[in-house]
């Protein structure tokens, strides 16, 4: 029984992680689907916005007030991708899009070790990484209050902006625009605020999983490694469903750490780093459009 | 404006060149009457689209330009603008193959029509309810996703669409294009709808070439970036050339519209060659 115990509590906290992975797989698929650009620069801006808060925090500004300042940072980068970068492409090749993506990552993950430095910094959100004492009393499993956080956070956060897509107008723009952008020019959606929109959605979704992840190990440049995790979930639940984005992310959450607890010790441990990649290997081989890999409806 | 122009729309001999050197317009100047049906005929690839894109400003996503002469929308030049800012002035396109929003349901679709224009919840059930007034049709397809309704209804929803920005202008891109004839004549019946009722100047480009002119007050005839031929929608039903060329009448295979006019000796009154 216990053994059992023991193997939910492995589910439950990689599930918990996962909607971290889920999240930021969301801001790739966010963009994804307004630009059809994969977004290689969201990994740079999980580690940018997060050591840009930690850098307003240490200049002495309260913690809400240097959340909002880093979101305004975030839609400033957003809007200058859009303008300088985007918009002067947007009649070029997807692949230059990509380069171009490749590129802006580079040139933020400079200007953030520039600003702030090279050394991992502390993150004190006032939430410990131990179990939390009455969910043990009523059910025997131990569940780190930390991982329970950031799994609200970023459940939150998805219901947030699912909404805002499903019944705000600004979310019926950037449908509209991810169906078919010439129709929705065609008909006075501006392209250019949706692009901001979406990059803005993408900054925010940043800073939030950068804070969860600084938090557990420090803000650092593995960061942006991690967010690349992003990617086996996209594959496994294709790249441009968010209900794909939600459950990609708890399935590599979930066996991943599995894996890592039951497998890990014949490999020599440390086997989350790469066991998603292969997870999206072998996914990509049985089913190439991914789980929830929209069907393509063809225009009569 | 020192003249007041009965005209919401002149072209004045425009060139159209696409990625700095592929010329596809070469002299084309037109006029759209106020609150008149205007066709624009011509075959695959004589450059209808490419005149309404160089109208509604398309042309710039495309990588075209307007190299020579101008367009004038109701007393405003059009140069420079964006797509979005056309919209706003009251000139809208629905654009060729109809382009709904697939994944979007067909009532959807039609609210991002009025994306453009500020509209209380209550404001917009009534332009919804004047819409489905127009396109019966929708009405009951309104919760069905766009992408898998039939190509009649995907195009009057381009057009109900394009209808919720309140246009005063509307330029239409084939809207016959793969349809069977009595969706084309249903559409084609709420077209003139709308321009009696909505007052809408409409500019339409029509393969079709019969039924654009049973629909039109006038006509343009173009081949390959050059307006060949222009009259009344119904001196051109007359005329013996069309009649030969485009209305598949004459028992001889097409012929090029420029032979026909050289062998034409006939003048018609109210017929001009471009
Ligand atoms: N985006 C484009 N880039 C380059 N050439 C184009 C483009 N669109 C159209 N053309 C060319 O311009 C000419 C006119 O095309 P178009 O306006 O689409 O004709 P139509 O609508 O009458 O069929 C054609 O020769 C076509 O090949
Ligand atoms: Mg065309």
């Amino acid at each position: 029984m216990t053994e059992f115990l023991f193997f939910i509590e492995v589910v439950v906290a990689g599930l918990l992680a996962g909607t971290m992975y889920s999240l930021v797989a969301l801001g790739f698929v966010l963009i994804y689907k307004a630009s059809s650009t994969f977004n290689f620069a969201q990994g740079a801006m999980v580690f940018f916005a997060v050591l840009a808060f930690v850098g307003f925090m240490e200049l002495g500004l309260p913690f809400v007030v240097a959340f909002f300042v880093t979101i305004l940072l975030m839609g400033l980068v957003g809007f200058c991708t859009e303008r300088l970068v985007l918009k002067p492409l947007r009649t070029q090749s997807e692949d230059t899009l990509l380069m171009a993506t490749i590129g802006l990552g580079f040139v933020l993950e400079g200007l953030a070790q520039a600003t702030w430095g090279v050394e991992v910094r502390r993150l004190d959100l006032g939430i410990g990484d131990f179990p939390i004492q009455w969910i043990i009393d009523s059910t025997g499993l131990f569940i780190s209050a930390l991982d329970l956080t950031a799994g609200f956070v970023a459940a939150f956060l998805i219901i947030a902006l699912a909404l805002l897509f499903k019944y705000t107008k600004m979310g019926l723009g950037l449908r509209a625009v991810a169906d078919d952008p010439g129709a929705a020019s065609s008909i006075g959606i501006p392209l250019g605020n949706i692009m901001l929109l979406v990059w803005t959605a993408a900054g925010i979704v940043a800073l939030v999983a950068g804070m969860m992840w600084g938090a557990r190990a420090g803000v650092q440049f593995a960061l942006v490694d991690l967010a690349l995790k992003a990617l086996p979930v996209l594959i496994i639940g294709g790249f441009s469903s968010i209900p794909g984005a939600i459950i990609g992310g708890l399935i590599i959450g979930a066996t991943e750490k599995v894996l890592e607890v039951y497998v890990g010790p014949y490999f020599g441990g440390a086997i989350e780093g790469w066991a998603p990649y292969v997870m999206a290997i072998l996914f990509l081989l049985w089913r190439p459009e991914g789980l929830f890999g929209e069907k393509i409806i063809r225009r009569v | 404006m020192n003249v007041p122009t009965d005209n919401i729309l002149e072209i004045d001999s425009i060139e159209v060149v696409y990625d700095n050197v592929i010329s596809a317009l070469h002299d084309v100047s037109l006029t759209v009457p106020r609150g008149k049906v205007v066709a624009l005929l011509g075959g695959n690839g004589a450059g209808k689209s490419t005149t309404l894109k160089a109208i509604s400003t398309m042309l710039a996503s495309e990588k075209g330009k307007v190299t020579k002469g101008t367009i004038t929308y109701d007393g405003t030049p059009v140069k420079g603008q964006t797509p979005a800012e056309m919209v706003g002035l009251g000139m809208v396109q629905v654009l060729e193959g109809r382009r709904c929003f697939g994944h979007l349901t067909v009532e959807e679709n039609i609210i991002a029509g009025a994306y453009s224009r500020r509209l209380s919840k209550a404001e917009m059930r009534n332009e919804l309810e004047k819409i489905y007034g127009y396109f019966n049709r929708l009405r009951d397809k309104r919760k069905s996703q766009a992408g898998y309704t039939s190509g009649g209804e995907q195009q009057m929803v381009a057009v109900a669409r394009a209808m919720m920005a309140k246009p005063r202008m509307l330029l239409l891109d084939e809207p016959s294009m793969g349809l069977a004839p009595q969706l084309v004549a249903e559409i084609f019946r709420i077209v003139t709808e709308l321009n009696q009722n909505e007052g809408v100047s409409i500019l339409l480009a029509e393969q079709n070439t019969n039924v654009a002119l049973r629909n039109a007050d006038y006509g343009y005839i173009i081949e390959t970036g050059h307006v060949m031929l222009h009259g009344t929608a119904e001196s051109l039903l007359n005329d013996d050339s069309v009649r030969d060329l485009y209305l598949g009448i004459s028992k001889e295979g097409r012929k090029n519209f420029r032979d026909v006019l050289r062998q034409e000796s006939a003048v018609h009154p109210d017929l001009h060659h471009g």
